[in-house]
């Protein structure tokens, strides 16, 4: 029997929703800070709305939802899926009123986008966007990497049992530390030192560049944001290009692969555990990946001769499919470059890059390396029960943190998120082609929305199909939270309508 | 059981392929790549005649227009970035070259605008660059296109023998929007008034 939910159910959800609408306007104070001191004023008055529209419907939800009741796991997965949308939706206020969309959509869509570190956008003109929004852009994906509930447990919410459900709820579940508030602030601490250190270097490289102090400043911060995030964004139309810069490119994609780690490992190397690199089933899996996905693209580059010379084969190759890997989605080449110049192969090793992704609890999207590398194990695993003795009994061991024995319902449950995975890459897919792009094409921008990736070959733009905009937010979303927060609201949405 | 030791082997091996497969597959393959290349460059006089093209053309159409001298005019966005007797600047021949959002275009998609390598003391003409507060210079300049170029690491450029600013940027008058404003503070006495009632629940709860 489905059980219809309560209001006190809905009040703890409301109460956790509002906390966190309070968090994404909170999180507007930066922005509105950036646009003041240059002087921005209508992009001011744009947070300044923005803030107290989050502040007004936080503070209401919070009045009408007090409970003292805790969050069940139900509860936790609900708001971690609901919250992303009410984010999305007030996060998108100093967007629109930008003036720089065609729609509310489309602004949802950009902070969807950023929130879930994409890196597709619809924004227009943003050579020409304020300050303020391009800090807006870079926070909020950088906020989205470490998490949006992570940061609402960081500073928000107090220590409650309930609270590593709503983090468990948003793709996460590595405790770093025993209490999951520690957890969510040590990833913090990672977080902010390697933004510091990672800023200095890019501020450095750029000045060096010939950009002056200020914008070099803003430039390397923005950029590290769009990295270690592994979001994608830039504060140039021209994204990674406009730097003409190897060591500029070095450093963004060393932040990128850097970000795409899971934060355990971080943590496991932070506290002395330095072996855990060679050893990390995640890390062997990216490198053996990211191989064959580079093996794939020269194949596709070199076949038709697009690039005069090896170093440039290596420095084009390696940045985009490194880029896709991570799920970052910068470039150093134009959308439409994939298609006109690299063809079909080279596009297929990127997006083969972009589908498995890099490491879980990580800021990265994809399938991620673990569960290739255990759906690997498992075929090994098969493959020797087939050829040895009946009464042997084969073990496979995998090592994340700790040595783990694969067992079957570690394997089903791989299995099922990567069929889901792979159906969310299909669905976009087959939409993009009944809107008549090619099926290659459709597949490449699909895949990069599913995986949050953000790199695009030209699909994703302001004029495509409303309906194609919606289904990428989905793809965004759905890919994010890894389908079970989702599972979770749809059968909230179900209990309520059929419930008892 | 594939062991730890055994994995820099592998990735070694994988990584060191990398680097065989592109002069093999560039030997195995000559024809189609170059053969290509080589039948989109057009007759030397052709190619010395300046042709005016668009960026999205470039990008299209980037081995046909590859090597030719190309007229090309867009605004200059973002900054000059100097590098010796050189600079890189980027100009931008999209919806909002000669009017941007903030002074009221229309919106007409993505920008769209080209990398231009060009001489240091030719930039100095420039006295503005788009940005938020500025609309930028309208450049036009005189160049060779390079779909990839060998002298910038396989980038898409222009080397641009000449510089001519056809209209002069200006800074963006800055109308401030009071209705707006307005609503904001209205907003936020809203949202002070519903602090103080959340205080007073907070305390009848507990």
């Amino acid at each position: 029997m489905i059980v219809r939910p309560r209001l006190t159910d809905f009040k703890v959800i409301g109460l956790y929703c509002g906390k966190i609408i309070i968090g994404v306007g909170l999180l507007m104070i930066v922005p509105l800070i950036v646009s003041l001191a240059f002087g921005e004023w209508n992009a001011a008055i744009d947070f300044l709305v923005g803030i107290a529209v989050c502040l007004v419907i936080g503070l209401f939800t919070e009045v009408f939802c007090q409970t003292t009741r805790d969050l069940t796991w139900a509860h936790g997965l609900v708001v971690a899926s609901f919250s992303w949308i009410l984010a999305t939706a007030v996060g998108a206020i100093p967007h629109w009123l930008s003036g720089h969309f065609g729609s509310y959509i489309d602004a949802m869509f950009d902070i969807m986008s950023g929130y879930t570190t994409t890196g597709l956008f619809l924004l227009q003109d943003l050579d020409h966007v304020s300050n303020g929004l391009n800090m807006w852009r870079h926070l909020l994906t950088y906020a989205g990497g470490q998490g949006i509930i992570v940061i609402a447990l960081t500073f928000l919410i107090r220590g409650t049992a309930g609270a590593y459900k709503i983090y468990v709820g948003e793709g996460k579940d590595e405790r770093l530390l025993p209490n999951v508030i520690q957890t969510a602030r040590a990833i913090w601490l990672i977080s902010l030192t390697y933004l510091v250190v990672g800023s200095a270097a890019l501020w450095a490289v750029g000045m060096n560049l010939g950009q002056s102090p200020v914008r070099a400043f803003f430039h390397a911060i923005w950029v590290f944001m769009g990295a270690w995030s592994t979001g994608g964004f830039a504060p140039q139309s021209y994204n990674i290009l406009y730097y003409h810069s190897l060591i500029y490119e070095i450093i963004a994609i060393a932040i990128c692969i850097i970000g795409s780690f899971n934060f355990a490992l971080h943590w496991a190397i932070w506290t002395g555990k330095k072996s855990e690199i060679r050893k990390n089933i995640e890390i062997i899996s990216f490198f053996i990946t990211m191989t064959v996905a580079m093996l794939i693209t020269t194949a596709g580059l070199t076949k038709l001769g697009v690039y005069p010379d090896v170093v440039s084969v290596f420095r084009k190759m390696f940045f985009q499919v490194a880029s896709g890997h991570t799920t970052t989605g910068f470039s150093t080449v134009y959308s439409r470059t994939f298609v006109v110049q690299w063809g079909a192969l080279a596009m297929l090793g990127i997006t083969l890059a972009m589908a498995i992704g890099a490491s879980a609890c990580s800021t990265a999207g994809g399938i991620k390396g673990i569960r290739v590398g255990l759906i690997f194990k498992a075929m090994s695993q098969a493959i020797r029960r087939l050829i040895s003795p009946e009464s042997s009994y084969v073990v496979k061991k995998w090592h994340h943190i700790t040595t783990r024995i694969l067992d079957e319902p570690a394997t089903y449950s791989v299995m099922m998120i990567v069929i889901f995975y792979i159906m969310t890459y299909a669905v976009g897919a087959i939409v993009g082609v009944f809107y008549g792009y090619e099926p290659v094409q459709a597949l490449f921008d699909s895949v990069s929305a599913g995986s949050n990736t953000g790199l695009s070959c030209g699909v994703t733009s302001p004029a495509m199909p409303v309906l194609m905009k919606i289904v990428y937010i989905i793809e965004m979303w759905a890919g994010r939270l890894e389908f079970m927060s989702l599972f979770a609201l749809g059968g909230y949405i179900i209990a309520l309508l059929r419930g008892r | 059981m594939m062991r730890h030791h055994h994995i820099p082997e592998i990735l070694l091996t994988l990584g060191f392929s990398v680097f065989l497969i592109c002069p093999i597959m560039g030997a195995q393959i000559p024809a189609k790549g170059s053969e290509a290349q080589s039948s989109q460059i057009v007759e030397p006089s052709t190619a010395s005649i300046p042709t005016e093209v668009n960026s999205s053309k470039l990008v299209e159409e980037a081995n046909k227009w590859n090597g030719h001298k190309v007229v090309f005019t867009g605004e200059a966005v973002g900054e000059h970035m100097m590098r010796g007797e050189k600079c890189w600047i980027h100009l931008n021949d999209d919806a909002y070259m000669w009017k941007n959002i903030e002074e009221g275009a229309k919106l007409g998609g993505y920008n769209s605008g080209h990398a231009i390598w060009v001489d240091a003391d030719l930039v100095r003409k420039i006295t503005y660059y788009g940005n938020y507060l500025h609309e930028g210079d309208i450049v036009k300049v005189i160049g060779t296109f390079n779909s990839v170029c060998r002298e910038h690491g396989g980038d898409m450029d222009i080397h641009a023998d000449t510089l001519e600013i056809i209209k002069i940027g200006h800074p963006i008058e800055q109308v401030i929007n009071s209705k707006r404003a307005l609503l904001g503070g209205v907003l936020f006495i809203v949202s002070g008034i519903l602090f103080w009632v959340r205080r007073i629940a907070i305390r009848r709860r507990t």
